[in-house]
C-alpha cells in the first residue's frame, strides 16, 4: 500500500505524488500478472483484478436510490470489502459507457490500495447505513475531492500502463514524438473541434481509447499526462 | 433454513469466482446483462432464473444441470409433463422413495436403467 508524507488532506488522506501514485498502479498490475500468468497488456482485465485477485465483493446496484445522491458512479465499503458500481453505467445495457464502467471500477481498486488503511482506522466507518456500514468513499461525477482525483490518477494509469502505453503509441504513430493540439487533423476538419480543444484532441485518440476499452477523455489525460499529446506545439519542434 | 446455510446467490456467486469467471465474463458466457447476474447473485430477484438460464449457468459452471436447477428452486423443464403422463405410478414411486439414501437411490436408477434397456 502506498505510503504518503504525514500531512493529512481534508478528507482524511495524505498528500500522495503522481509518481507513488503510478508505482503503486504498476505493482497492482505486476502482482495480477504474477498470480494470472499474464502478461500486461491491453484492455487490463480490471474486472478479474477487482474480483479474481483483490477479492472484493463486486455488484452492480441502483446507487442513486440506495444512497440519495444523483450523479454517484461507485462506491467502497472498506469493512465488508464490496464494491459497488451504479447500474446505469451497465456496459451491456449502456455500450457507450463501458469506459466509464471500467474507469469506475479501476477508481475503486485505486481507493483500495491508497486509502483503505486511513478508513480502517476511522470508527465511525461502522455506524449503520442502509444495514451495511456506511460506504467509505462515494465516488461522483460532480465531486472530486483530493482522494476522488487520487484515485483517479490511480484509475488512468492501472487502465493505461505508461509502457503499454507508450509502445502502443509508437506502434500507431511510428514513433513516439508528442502531438500538439494544433497538428491534428480534426481541427481543420470540424468547426465544433475548433471551439474545442478537449473535443479535438479526444477524437484523435479515439483509437487508442477503444484498445484500452476507457473513455476518449480518459486517454486524453493520460496522454496528456505522459507528455505525448500537448496543447501548445514546443518551441523544439520549430 | 439453518441460519449459517448459504443462499442461491452466494453459492453461485462462489462457484464463478472459484471457475476463475468474473461477474461481467459469467453474464455474458452465459447471455444476461452484469446487472440481472448481480441481481441473483445478492438474491434480489423476485423469482430465480428460469430454468434455460440455469441450465445455461450450470453448463458454464460444468455443475449437474438437475442439482443446479433444484439448487434455484426449480424443477427442470422436462420433469411435470412426465410425471402427468403417469399420473397413478409416478408420484407414488416418488413419494415411496422419499427419504432412501443416496446409493439406495443410484440402485434404483441403475436397476431402472436395466429393465428399460431389456424391453428395448
Amino acid at each position: 500500500m502506498a505510503r504518503g508524507s504525514s500531512t493529512l488532506l481534508r478528507d482524511g488522506v495524505p498528500f500522495l505524488h503522481e509518481k507513488q501514485i503510478e508505482a503503486e498502479a504498476q505493482v497492482l498490475l505486476g502482482e495480477y500478472a504474477d498470480a494470472h500468468a499474464w502478461q500486461i497488456s491491453a484492455p487490463v482485465p480490471i474486472d478479474e483484478i477487482i474480483e479474481l485477485y483483490l477479492k472484493l465483493t463486486f455488484a452492480i446496484e441502483d446507487l442513486q436510490a440506495l444512497l440519495h445522491v444523483d450523479d454517484v458512479l461507485g462506491a467502497i465499503w472498506f469493512t465488508t470489502k464490496e464494491i459497488r458500481v451504479d447500474v446505469r453505467l451497465d456496459p451491456i445495457a449502456n455500450p457507450l459507457l463501458l469506459g466509464r464502467y471500467r474507469f469506475t471500477l479501476a477508481h475503486e481498486a485505486g481507493h483500495w490500495r491508497l486509502h483503505r488503511q486511513y478508513y480502517l482506522e476511522d470508527p465511525n466507518q461502522g455506524k449503520l447505513f442502509d444495514g451495511r456500514g456506511q460506504p467509505a468513499f462515494v465516488c461522483r461525477s460532480s465531486v472530486r475531492p483530493p482522494a476522488e482525483r487520487q484515485a483517479d490518477m490511480f484509475a488512468g494509469c492501472l487502465l493505461m500502463p505508461r509502457d503499454v502505453l507508450r509502445s502502443t503509441w509508437q506502434q500507431w504513430r511510428g514513433n513516439l514524438d508528442p502531438v500538439a493540439v494544433q497538428q491534428l487533423p480534426a481541427l481543420a476538419l470540424h468547426a465544433e473541434a475548433k471551439r474545442n480543444e478537449n473535443v479535438a484532441m479526444e477524437r484523435f485518440c479515439r483509437p487508442l481509447a477503444d484498445q484500452f476499452e476507457v473513455s476518449a477523455e480518459a486517454m486524453r489525460i493520460r496522454l496528456e499526462n505522459l507528455g505525448l499529446l500537448l496543447r501548445e506545439v514546443p518551441n523544439t519542434l520549430f | 433454513m439453518p441460519h449459517n446455510r448459504k443462499t442461491f446467490g452466494q453459492i453461485l456467486r462462489q462457484k464463478r469466482i472459484d471457475k476463475g469467471l468474473s461477474l461481467r465474463k459469467f453474464a455474458e458466457l452465459v447471455g444476461v446483462s452484469p446487472t440481472y447476474q448481480s441481481q441473483v447473485e445478492q438474491d434480489k430477484v423476485e423469482s430465480p432464473p428460469t430454468v434455460e438460464r440455469l441450465t445455461r449457468m450450470a453448463d458454464v459452471l460444468g455443475e449437474d444441470r438437475d442439482q443446479f436447477i433444484s439448487l434455484a428452486g426449480r424443477v427442470a423443464d422436462d420433469l411435470p409433463p412426465i410425471i402427468q403422463s403417469r399420473p397413478d405410478e409416478l408420484p407414488k414411486l416418488l413419494r415411496t422413495t422419499q427419504g432412501l439414501a443416496p446409493e439406495q437411490l443410484r440402485q434404483l436408477i441403475a436397476q431402472a436403467k436395466k429393465m428399460k434397456e431389456k424391453e428395448k
